[in-house]
């Protein structure tokens, strides 16, 4: 969707250089919609509306700056380890209404969600879906329009491409607790440093994490980014620039990987992750 | 007819306090209470079931057989009492005065001189500690002081005291054509309650057609699970041939009939409320404890008479889809019965939850697939640890947490909340520098601070902040549940961090907050 801004925005700026602009009233949105200025299927982004439009689901605020197109429906994202991580990436749609599923976690903490933002009342839980699973999943994939999955056991190639295919059909977002080869997007915390505890005094009271995202198409580009998950008052943030960099300097000690420059959105937007995975996957 | 016409008839109900109305209305609950429902049928074969833990008959014709209904509520709670199940016992008219005389008797008697001395010598007649009995005609009378929260109707209970009406005695003073005014259909219903009425008047006229339903099995169905699921699709039907004729129904009759010649056959309380998952739900509960039943009685009398208790470590808790039916079902029928008018039911323009055709399809599939309590859906509660947080209740079924959320716990754990939490708490080792496990002495000290933590036979890692110990002694008047803790959040060398507990000098991790 923010695509559809750029483009709609250079054309007219190239309108604008080609030639005269028409005289006296700017083209309506019909009129270049038939005009061809814009592609159809783009359609015409406003704001904020956009992110909840026909074919993405909503993310929460502060992941935008890493998922800025939300998550495209009839996609899998893939979050390295079942945690809070899955829990965010789901709340921006059941805040906006969705409903979810999860499958595979027996041991999910419900209140985390609930804090997070998903909301318990949109909310079911298969906690063993047993040696049939992607039967399970296909049929919670056909009432929910999110769908959070552990697999009890490795999928193979052809039950993978079948999920997808599902997911894809129902236009629902596979997010997948483990590895997926076919994923449009990953999602990993690469560091971490929890606040507010010393040795024997006070108490967790947030984390501050590094989340990075990798994928194919459209989400290709890496992208990191310093988040509160949670933060000191529970909700999800962004944290403001120079506090990541503290960190980075003080070292937080996660051996193995190796982290380039990275986009974490204090210095532009170009940048580069070297490995993160073969990092993580070493260390 | 002995009574006034349009009066409502007298009703005893039975009301067992260790069915909690808060406690989730699962399989297990319902299937215990079934014993209860049996000796009762004793007495009188229509047995209501209004929801696990209270049930009523029709008292007229058994306290004439029995000798009046002293001496029948007397019967009856000697009789459930011999069960070893606590019970009590109220006669009133009508339904909701009759639950109320079982419940809370001591609102009629605040002097505490026992149920025999009513408010101003008006309302109960005495029938000793086990029960009341409401003289008839009086039950108005005797409904007057209870508060109005009694009406269990959400938007009156709090808007009522505030407009400076706190008993239902003053809200039955109210005109009733200000009541419908005000407050509309529910209010219409609660002001008849209110004025010991029942809340609807019924129908008068018989239903010209017969609007049961029913559907054969052939060859017999011997597993519950093909019954509960044509029940839903037949409760449909039953719903729709009402809806068609403006009726609803107050009580619907379950009559599952088997190969050998034998009935199993119930009421549920339905008020046009039940869903028809609802009342498959109920016809499962009708098998299973049916069931249980038998299989009880064939064990030997009295053995499995007790509750066993809604954990699923109860006996009574076997999984409902494994077993056979002993002797198939042939044919089962849904009877709607007490038919009414059918007024409606609006719903909130905000705040209701519908669940949507689209969800609760997929949800009964997999519950097809997988059994009934494989799709949960989770439920806030109170608790001081995370996983006494969250009630789980299978999808389809009513949802009160049994300890409700929003209630001060002191000592609870302090957010944020763990992204994981382990239903068996993992066995763990901490030790200190020197090797050592950490210990906690009685008066919460720590022997040494916690230097290496290994979970679940994992690898040893190092802990690089901690905090605790944070002792609780929880529950110590109830031996089942006591439990003394002193927990510590520990954040280990790879990032992570800790939910930990020593309990009997062993350390368990509760949950990660990953």
């Amino acid at each position: 969707m923010g695509a559809g801004i750029v483009q709609l925005m250079s054309l007219s700026a190239r309108q604008g250089g080609d030639g005269p602009p028409p005289r006296g009233r700017v083209p309506s949105a019909s009129e270049m919609l038939h005009g061809g200025c814009v592609i159809p299927g783009v359609g015409l982004p406003s704001g904020d509306e956009a992110l909840c439009g026909a074919d993405v689901l909503p993310v929460l605020p502060a992941l935008r700056g890493l998922l800025p197109d939300g998550l495209p429906r009839g996609s899998v994202v893939a979050a390295a380890d079942p945690g809070l991580l899955c829990l965010v990436l789901a709340a921006g749609a059941s805040t906006a209404g969705s409903w979810c599923a999860i499958a595979g976690l027996p041991d999910l903490g419900v209140v985390a969600a609930a804090d997070a933002g998903l909301d318990p009342g949109r909310l079911l839980l298969v906690a063993d879906p047993g040696e049939g699973w992607p039967q399970v999943v296909a049929s919670l994939l056909d009432g929910c329009e999110l769908v959070i999955l552990r697999p009890p056991t490795r999928p193979s190639a052809q039950v993978r491409r079948r999920l997808e295919a599902v997911t894809r059909r129902h236009g629902g977002v596979l997010v997948v607790a483990g590895d997926w080869d076919g994923a449009q997007c990953r999602v990993i915390v690469a560091r971490q440093e929890w606040a507010g505890i010393g040795a024997g005094h006070g108490r967790l009271r947030a984390r501050l994490v590094q989340v990075v995202t990798d994928g194919r198409g459209a989400a290709g580009r890496p992208r990191a980014r310093w988040l509160w998950l949670p933060g000191p008052d529970g909700t999800v943030a962004v944290v403001a620039a120079g506090i990541g960099g503290g960190l980075e300097a003080g070292g937080l000690g996660v051996g193995g990987l190796e982290v380039g420059a990275l986009d974490d959105g204090r210095d532009g937007d170009t940048g580069e992750v070297i490995a993160p995975w073969r990092g993580m996957s070493a260390g | 007819m002995s009574k006034a016409r349009g009066g409502p008839r007298r009703v005893l109900a039975v009301w067992c306090p260790d069915w909690s109305p808060d406690a989730p209305v699962a399989g297990p609950e319902a299937r215990a209470f079934e014993q209860v429902v049996s000796a009762v049928a004793e007495f009188c074969p229509r047995v209501e079931v209004v929801r696990p833990g209270i049930c009523a008959i029709g008292a007229e014709g058994p306290a004439r057989y029995f000798g009046g209904e002293e001496a029948l509520v007397r019967k009856i709670t000697d009789t459930v009492n011999a069960l070893g199940v606590v019970c009590r016992a109220g006669v009133a008219d009508g339904l909701f005065a009759a639950q109320l005389a079982a419940r809370f008797p001591a609102w009629a008697a605040p002097s505490g001189a026992g149920p025999r001395a009513g408010p101003s010598g008006a309302g109960p007649s005495g029938a000793g500690p086990s029960g009341v009995v409401v003289t008839p005609g009086r039950t108005a009378a005797f409904l007057a002081p209870y508060p109005v929260s009694v009406l269990d109707v959400p938007g009156l209970a709090d808007l009522l005291p505030r407009l400076g009406i706190w008993t239902l005695g003053d809200f039955a003073r109210l005109p009733a054509a200000d009541a419908a005014n005000r407050f509309g259909m529910p209010g219409v219903r609660a002001h008849r309650l209110a004025r010991g009425l029942d809340p609807r008047p019924l129908a008068p006229r018989q239903p010209s057609a017969d609007l049961s339903v029913h559907v054969d099995f052939d060859p017999p169905a011997d597993q519950a699970e093909p019954v509960v699921f044509a029940a839903k699709a037949l409760a449909e039907r039953m719903q729709a041939g009402l809806a068609a004729r403006g009726l609803a129904c107050v009580r619907v009759q379950v009559q599952a009939a088997c190969e050998d010649g034998r009935d199993i056959t119930r009421l549920w309380r339905h008020d046009g409320l039940l869903s028809a998952l609802a009342v498959a739900e109920r016809v499962r509960w009708q098998l299973d404890s049916w069931r249980t039943g038998q299989d009880a009685r064939r064990s030997g009398p009295g053995q499995d008479a007790r509750r066993s208790g809604p954990g699923p470590s109860g006996p009574g808790t076997s999984d409902p889809g494994e077993a056979g039916l002993a002797g198939g079902i042939i044919r089962l029928r849904l009877i709607p019965d007490q038919l009414v008018r059918d007024e409606g039911r609006q719903l909130g323009l905000w705040g209701d939850a519908v669940i949507s055709d689209r969800v609760a399809r997929a949800a009964t599939r997999v519950q097809a697939m997988l059994g009934h309590e494989a799709v949960m859906q989770p439920v806030l509660a109170g608790g001081r640890d995370p996983a006494e947080q969250v009630t789980l209740v299978p999808f389809g079924d009513s949802r009160a947490p049994f300890r409700p959320a929003g209630r001060p716990w002191p000592g609870r754990i302090p957010a944020p909340a763990p992204a994981t939490v382990y239903p068996v708490p993992l066995a763990a080792r901490v030790t200190d520098d020197s090797g050592d496990a950490v210990a906690v002495t009685g008066r919460a000290v720590v022997s040494a601070p916690p230097a290496r933590l290994s979970a679940a036979g994992g690898p040893w890692l190092t802990v690089t902040a901690w905090a605790g110990p944070w002792p609780v002694t929880e529950r110590w008047w109830a031996a089942a549940s006591a439990r003394r803790r002193a927990r510590f959040q520990l954040v280990t060398g790879d990032g992570n961090a800790w939910l930990a507990a020593v309990q009997d000098g062993q350390w368990l991790i509760e949950a990660s907050y990953d």
